[in-house]
């Protein structure tokens, strides 16, 4: 094992290159699990270990990571990473631990429960969505994982944190298919918890829950096509926001001038209903975090408050060149990669009106139930979401349901036209990407109605445009 | 027996196949990968970000009783080992059985292949920054409107695999890749667009650094002054790039794995027409110069060549040992690895839409008016299962044969069995996106959604 002495002799020689220098060790114990056809397939586990050493001169970053975890290799890659630069004075560095406010307790731990006891888990949601319609539902896939990360990491700065962080999902896709039509309907839950999880989030919910959407998209019509208002109900999830406006808000990309929100803080850039809030330390959620992975605490930050742009989400770097405070969104990854800006629990604030009332007062337009993945070109603004289940409104009344279709519009122009936003609340889960680099986020909405958005369905007549 | 703390690769994965033997397992297999990387980034003729990492670790499968289990480990000390061949034979407990879960016997001969550059290690870093800065130079040099470097770099990876079976499988091969890239962003009046270029190879040499920056300013520029077109059904050119991405859809489709398990939509179809009659679709691990290219696959099958869609007609599917014994069939070398943290599964190698006869600029000029479509948004959105698509769109609108003006901020949607069964013009531009390929097309009639 390495002690403190350690990873302060290594900082040491790394800092020769450069104006900082941080040690990220990570040891990754993780489970999963597949069943598909009726059959448990895939059965894994693994053990992974590694160290990524970074060295900061001005406004270049070297990087270097190795598998090997003794305290030869690491001095080796402190060598290798802070050759690129001049020879600095040498310092002395006295690594103090730190605590995080952030308290999450774990009460049953994935990797001292038997794995016999998580394929009980897979195995109840398979049934549940199988049991929904033994007949039209065709093929149910069930994945679980497990993950538990235990990090140090430690800078020139005499940051020293341990810290372990422990996360579980499971997620159920059902393929229901009657005649030509073939259909899915997907569910998943995650969490910065151990199985306690699924006492909330019941595996044999899920499991029906992706079975019946598969099985209500058979009877959906195709989606329309153009220009329409929208109403996101609070239980789709957060999607649309997270595209809309989390990555513009990420500093490194406001830095560079690569998002349409660059410099705009103190500007109205919403509609003065809108609070948008970033939270890495919500009980439990799957982005909730003690620490970030650089260290830094957790904590909420107000990004837009009543349509007005606060502030940004930073990492170490961008913090420091914005003269801004620490946010604790530095995150990576794993060893393989340096930290940059990312989200963690991203939400926009529920308001006070009434979800039905919203759907009532819209004559005509799209009900989002359910949202998926999207993107976003932050350069631009323009980001795309998917809905996969969607109902007609007709005379405020959601009506027929449609199949999945894309929706999209521009950031900036979508936050000013929401006009209406609901006082209910839902989150959603998933594993955000960024520059390669894959973290844990959640997101999360009250029902809005958004005027006007082009969603991407189609139109069955030939010429039938203009 | 005596404990070597540092065996070689080749002693490594047979030891580990002997103690899984050892254990009590009917047959397994051991996988070792291990991977050198350099990434070079800069902007603004600075290195901005410099990587260097190595990295191995084994993959441990074993099958007992016609149940598989599977476990890894990054520490490749031999106690580490047996305690990994210990977790994979508790995980193979609760896997369900299954007759079909073999191994392959060794071949006869694995096809020899060159896929390294062996003076590219002793090429100076300063020669690889320099190149990474000339992409950025010749980019930002274009036009004076590309403003902003989103990323430019060089990257090179070098990697070693070795597999060994319980049926007398032990076998590595080496290989490296490097590339360069670039990511631009345009202005004008307060407008912002952004381009990309990219080139990867096996041979340093073969690397242009101005040809990638160049593309890079120029997909930026054109985009500059886009704007948002009424809702409409019309003739769309796909990229070749857009053209991969949807390749994607085709390639999960025509894995023998999802056929198996009743979501794939060309299951049943072997024989039949899916697509239009100048569609030919191939999956090719020997292609010289392609990048997916090795002498076997994950579970160490020779790999080979294999024509999945011909003039239009289906021939059949990608396999590996599990699907292939499923089938009654013999492998098609796809056993796919992403890594040694993951079991085999059915992947593509070199895998790509065959050119055709048409100079992908008299496409453009045949089009009277369509969509000639450069980037899509959400493509992992897209329904495998059902074929269903709806993505986010930019590119330019064709009017009377001529590009005109610039388009963002639409929603292209259809089917891909649709799609397939539309294409009326192929390129013979085709193009790899590293192990991807295409050449331009046309498709007759979608859907374009906006104002």
């Amino acid at each position: 094992m390495l002690s403190k002495a350690d990873l302060e002799e290594v900082l040491q020689v790394a800092l020769r290159g450069g104006d900082f220098a941080e040690i990220f060790i990570e040891d990754k114990k993780s489970t999963k699990i597949g069943c598909e056809d009726r059959k448990i397939e895939r059965v894994i586990t693994g053990h992974e270990q590694g160290a990524g050493i970074r060295v900061i001169r001005g406004e270049n970053t070297a990087y270097g990571y190795t598998n090997a975890l003794n305290k030869q290799e690491l001095l080796k890659l402190a060598e290798r990473v802070a050759k690129a630069a001049r020879e600095n004075p040498v310092a002395t560095i006295a690594l103090e631990r730190r605590e995080s406010p952030v308290k999450l307790p774990v009460k049953r731990r994935p990797d001292e429960e038997g794995i016999e006891e998580k394929a009980k888990l897979v195995k109840a949601a398979e049934e549940a969505a199988r049991s929904v319609d033994e007949k039209l539902v065709r093929q149910v896939t069930v994945g679980y994982g497990d993950v538990t990360q235990r990090v140090t990491i430690a800078n020139t700065d005499g940051v020293y944190v341990e810290d372990e962080r422990i996360r579980s999902r499971l997620s159920v896709n059902a393929v229901a298919a009657e005649g030509q039509v073939i259909q899915t309907g997907y569910e998943s839950a995650g969490g910065t918890q151990g199985l306690e999880l699924f006492d909330e989030e019941k595996p044999v919910d899920l499991g029906r829950r992706a079975a019946r959407r598969a099985l209500l998209m058979l009877n959906a019509r195709r989606a329309p096509a153009g220009r329409m208002p929208v109403v996101l109900a609070g239980e789709a999830g957060g999607t649309m926001i997270h595209e809309a406006c989390g990555h513009g808000l990420e500093a490194d990309l406001v830095q560079k001038g690569l998002s349409v929100y660059a410099n705009r803080q103190g500007e109205q850039v919403a509609s003065e209903l809108v609070t948008v809030v970033d939270d890495g330390t919500l009980q439990g959620k799957f982005g909730t975090l003690r620490f970030d992975d650089e260290g830094s605490p957790a904590q909420r930050t107000v990004l837009i408050e009543g349509g007005i742009l606060r502030g940004y989400m930073h990492d170490r770097i961008t913090a420091s060149r914005d003269g801004a405070g620490l946010t604790g969104n530095g995150r990576r990854e794993s060893f393989q990669h340096r930290p940059i800006p990312r989200m963690t629990n991203t939400y926009l604030a529920p308001g006070d009106a009434s979800p039905d009332e919203i759907i009532r007062e819209t004559r005509a337009g799209l009900l989002v139930r359910r949202m998926g993945g999207g993107q976003v070109n932050t350069t631009n603004g323009d980001f795309v979401f998917e809905v996969t289940e969607g109902y007609l409104i007709q005379d405020g009344e959601a009506t027929v349901p449609v199949r999945g279709a894309t929706l999209t519009g521009n950031g900036p122009e979508v936050l000013k036209q929401i006009d209406m936003i609901g006082r209910d609340f839902g989150f959603s889960i998933g594993i955000c990407g960024k520059d390669g680099q894959g973290v844990a986020v959640s997101d999360a909405q009250p029902t809005i109605r958004i005027p006007e958005l082009i969603v991407g369905g189609i139109l069955e007549e030939e010429g039938d445009y203009q | 027996m005596i404990e070597v703390e540092k065996l070689n690769e080749r002693d490594l994965v047979a030891a580990a196949v002997e103690d899984a033997k050892r254990y009590g397992a009917d047959l397994a297999d051991a996988f070792f990968a291990q991977n050198h990387e350099l990434v070079i980034e800069v902007r603004n003729e600075e290195v901005e970000n410099l990587k260097v990492a190595r990295e191995s670790g084994i993959g441990i499968r074993l099958i007992k009783e016609g149940r598989l289990g599977f476990a890894y480990t990054s520490d490749l000390r031999r106690d580490s080992i047996r305690e990994t061949v210990r977790a994979a034979l508790a995980n193979a407990r609760i896997g369900s059985p299954d007759l079909n879960n073999v191994l392959p016997a060794p071949p006869e001969v694995y096809p020899e292949m060159e896929l390294e550059d062996h003076r590219l290690q002793e090429i100076p870093l300063e020669e690889k920054i320099r190149l990474a800065q000339e992409i950025e130079k010749s980019g930002r040099g274009y036009d004076n409107r590309v403003r902003i470097t989103e990323q430019a770099g060089y990257q090179e990876a070098h990697y070693q695999v070795t597999i060994a079976n319980s049926l007398g499988i032990l076998a590595s091969y080496r290989g490296s890749l490097c590339g360069g890239y670039a990511s631009l962003v345009a202005g004008d009046d307060g407008d912002q667009q952004t381009g990309f270029g990219l080139y990867f190879t096996r041979k340093f040499d073969e690397l242009d650094p101005e040809a990638v920056g160049r593309e890079a300013a120029y997909k930026a520029v054109r985009m500059l002054g886009a704007r948002r077109l009424e809702t409409r059904r019309t003739a769309v050119v796909f990229d070749p790039y857009v053209v991969t991405n949807f390749l994607g859809l085709i390639a999960s489709a025509l894995s023998a794995d999802a056929v198996q398990k009743g979501r794939s939509l060309f299951a049943g179809k072997v024989g039949q027409k899916v697509a239009a009659e100048g569609v030919t679709v191939i999956d090719d691990g020997t292609i010289p110069k392609g990048l997916m290219s090795s002498p076997f696959d994950g579970e160490g099958v020779p790999s080979q060549r294999t024509s999945l869609i011909m003039k239009g007609r289906l021939q059949g599917f990608l396999h590996n040992s599990y699907t292939g014994a499923r089938d009654g069939v013999s492998s098609t070398g796809n056993a796919a690895r992403s890594s040694y943290k993951s079991p085999p599964e059915v992947g593509t190698t070199n895998f790509y839409l065959a050119p055709g006869e048409k100079d992908p600029q008299d496409i453009i000029k045949n089009t009277e008016s369509g969509l000639y479509l450069t980037e899509v948004m959400g493509m992992h959105t897209a329904n495998p299962v059902s074929g269903d698509f709806s993505v986010g769109a930019a590119g330019i609108w064709i009017e009377r044969g001529e590009l005109t003006t610039p388009v963002r901020g639409m929603v292209i949607a259809g089917n891909i069995l649709e799609l397939l069964e539309n294409i009326d013009l192929i390129g013979n531009d085709l193009r790899f996106f590293i192990g991807t390929g295409a050449p331009t097309i046309r498709v007759a009639g979608l859907t374009v959604s906006g104002q």
